[in-house]
């Protein structure tokens, strides 16, 4: 797909301005995020810059190209698939030394280079001079100084890159020490024809070299038997003299060759006082005031989203319900009204009730996650996720599940073990997201208090921590625990934290809505066909027997599972009762049953969906029935207690 | 020669070794974590958690889960600059 403009990559570790480069350059489109390894989708954009129209692609942030991470292989791949005309590697200045062992691996590709040596003002208040000039002769690159926040030496970066588009930059692989120059330039000579060259031989050499036991290497021993006992020898030599596997070898030359580097193009003048940020970390970071500090943060954090949240609810179903009644006196009572109420529910339902707190809980989570806070959180977090066999990098899709349980499980991606996203995976739809928060507070809150909603909340929480420690006694092989970068604080800037909540919102509504608005319009069908009495029935040895419940409920399990928030309005609707009267027809603990049962009984349809899409056919329905069975449980235990 | 999960808070540390599987080998090389790179261990968790390793040779901070911490071997280096 090779048109006739160019292509553009930019690539870069984790948290070295990226995106934010890549933002400013190429407009609107790009995912930003100071959490390591969430821009997990990459950007293709096609922007007029200077007259010029360019093919622009923003991959995730790897901190090398091991094909074994999923992030790093996702850069891999598409490196060779887009066959890229020019790279731009963006360098995060102020930790120069480990960003250079990417340029290094980079340069090992042939692609043509220029680098971005971005945050240079960080790297100054670090005490550190990096003098571009020595860094562009020892790489034999164009290095461009840039401060992308502040759009910094993006003209002279432009510049750069439409130089190398023209004249083509050559670039020189770096060499290494004599004895593994010489074993990975034998090996480059002896690939044989059918082998499928990754970049040049040399490159291809050393990701053999460097190849943990994957397929890949399986493959080759059936295809090339020749190739592979070469290789093995190979590695055996460099094992044998440098007493350490090869692909820690080649990592320790990278480190060794970038370290000179670095101390070669920059001067350190350090010793200098403490910075604000220093001084703010080591308090936020404390062992013991960091977590009083971030009880507070994720306080003000829900409170706020409730805040926003509660007002524009009340504003937006208003409108709803008056439409409701204007379509009912248009349309009489026919099937034509029960197909428009049922698309105007899904759409109308979606957004007035999941909305209003679903856009706040993404802004300050954007907020939290470009200062640099999720992070942190996931640190002092670290400690309780091992109780419940994971670790600190669960976190985040956490309090992304109390948003919608949709975007957590798709944000479980940045974990890198198979076991923990299954574990998180089976795990978030036991977080009350922002649907069943609303019958929280609209059945518990008001009717048993707000104490009672606030120890549902709490109890909720501690649920999530036992399912947790129960599902990681059958998952045997142990997590291979926490290992997460501490970005620098940044403030963040209002129009990335923009950019990323539209961004998620727009594929939650892509993914989410449809299915929304198809659960209406079956829902509107059942009650044209009056098909709930039959469900009524079918259901009511559970709900009469089981649960204690009235049987016209019955109905209202159908609606849980294809809209949760829809129990509450389907509930009042089969009691044929106003919500305030209420406690006429039903007594609190049956209420308490009702809201238990309805919370946990089974991921919503979009959840079931999404956990279907991503995590497999396996874990949606274990994810069924363990909902199912811990709903049932916990019902019974209410009504026996109660 | 100590194992990280016991070296003292706020020294300079040198590493010596690092152990455990392959897969977090690699990823600790690719933070920057090699043979001879100094760091120092800068906070830590509540009830025996993560610590967080400020890597000096690379000017980074890691947060290190103590299992991993448990099979990374240091020397307290002799004087800190």
């Amino acid at each position: 797909m090779k048109a006739d403009h160019p292509t553009i990559i930019f690539l870069g570790q984790p948290n070295c301005g990226k995106s934010t480069l890549f933002n400013a350059i190429a407009g609107h489109k790009a995912l930003t995020s100071n959490f390591p390894g969430t821009s997990f989708k990459h950007t293709h954009s096609e922007v007029y810059i200077e007259g010029r129209l360019l093919n622009v692609v923003d991959l995730p942030g790897a901190y090398s190209l091991n094909p074994s991470e999923p992030a790093e292989k996702v850069v891999l791949s598409h490196l060779f698939q887009e066959k890229p005309d020019l790279i731009v590697n963006v360098v995060d200045a102020s930790i120069l030394g480990r960003s250079l062992e990417l340029t290094l691996e980079l340069l090992e590709v042939g692609y043509p280079m220029i680098v971005a040596l971005n945050m240079v003002d960080l790297a100054e208040k670090k005490g550190v001079h990096i003098s571009p000039e020595k860094l562009e002769k020892l790489l034999g690159l164009k290095v461009i100084p840039t401060v992308a926040s502040h759009g910094r030496g993006l003209k002279e970066l432009l510049e750069a890159a439409f130089f190398c588009l023209d004249k083509h930059c050559p670039t020189v692989a770096p060499r290494w020490s004599g004895d593994i120059e010489e074993e990975v330039g034998q090996l480059a000579e002896k690939l044989p024809a059918g082998v499928i060259i990754a970049g040049n031989p040399r490159f291809t050499a050393i990701k053999l070299l460097e190849a943990d036991q994957t397929f890949c290497l399986e493959v080759l021993d059936e295809a090339e038997p020749e190739l592979k006992r070469e290789l093995d020898l190979a590695k055996k030599r460099i094992e044998e003299k440098r007493r350490a596997p090869s692909y820690e070898v080649i990592a320790a030359e990278r480190h060794h060759l970038a370290l000179k580097l670095c101390e070669e193009s920059s001067r350190v003048r350090r010793g200098k006082e403490l910075s604000w940020e220093q001084r703010v970390d080591d308090i936020i970071m404390h062992p013991i005031l960091g977590y009083p500090i971030m009880l507070l943060i994720f306080l003000a954090f829900f409170f706020l989203i409730f805040k926003i949240g509660g007002p524009l609810e009340g504003a937006l179903l208003g409108p709803l319900i008056h439409l409701r009644a204007l379509l009912g006196g248009w349309l009489g009572s026919g099937l034509l009204f029960h197909l428009a109420d049922g698309v105007i529910q899904g759409i109308g339902g979606g957004a007035a009730i999941v909305l209003p707190y679903f856009v706040p809980l993404l802004f300050f989570m954007a907020f939290l996650e470009d200062l640099g806070y999720l992070a942190r959180a996931g640190f002092l977090l670290d400690t309780f996720m091992h109780r419940i066999g994971l670790h600190g990098k669960s976190v985040s899709p956490f309090i992304l599940g109390f948003g919608c349980n949709v975007p957590a499980v798709l944000s479980t991606r940045i974990l890198e073990s198979p076991r923990d996203r299954t574990i998180t995976s089976l795990l978030i739809p036991f977080i009350p997201c922002s649907a069943r928060t609303t019958i929280i507070l609209a059945l518990v809150a008001l009717y048993l208090g707000p104490v009672w909603a606030l120890g549902f909340y709490f109890f909720n929480i501690l649920l999530v921590g036992l399912i947790g420690r129960v599902l990681s006694f059958f998952f045997k092989d142990p997590s291979p625990g926490l290992i997460l970068e501490i970005p620098s604080l940044k403030a963040p800037s209002l129009m990335t934290m923009a950019r990323k909540t539209y961004l998620e919102l727009k594929s939650f509504v892509k993914f989410a809505w449809p299915l929304l608005v198809g659960g209406s319009v079956i829902l509107s069908l059942l009650q044209f066909l009056a098909l709930d009495k039959v469900l009524n029935a079918a259901f009511s040895p559970l709900v009469v027997h089981g649960l204690g419940l009235p049987r016209p409920l019955g109905i209202t399990l159908v609606f849980g599972f294809l809209r949760k928030e829809l129990s509450l309005i389907m509930m009042l609707q089969a009691l044929g009762v106003e919500y305030k009267d209420l406690l006429t027809v039903i007594s609190r603990e049956q209420i308490l049953v009702f809201t238990v049962f309805v919370s946990f009984f089974i991921p919503c349809l979009s959840t079931f969906a999404i956990l279907w899409k991503e995590a497999g056919k396996r874990t949606a329905l274990l994810s069924v029935g363990l909902s199912i069975t811990v709903a049932m449980t916990l019902s019974l235990l209410v009504r026996l207690i109660f | 020669m100590i194992r990280l999960s016991e070296a003292p808070h706020g020294r300079q540390l040198r590493i010596v070794d690092i152990q455990g599987r392959e897969g977090v080998r690699r990823r600790l090389f690719a933070l920057g974590f090699h043979k001879d790179v100094l760091i120092e261990v800068n906070s830590q968790g509540i009830l025996r958690g993560p610590l967080l390793i400020k890597n000096l040779t690379a000017d980074s901070s890691v947060a290190v889960g103590r299992g991993i911490a448990h099979r990374i071997w240091v020397d307290v280096a002799p004087n800190e600059g």
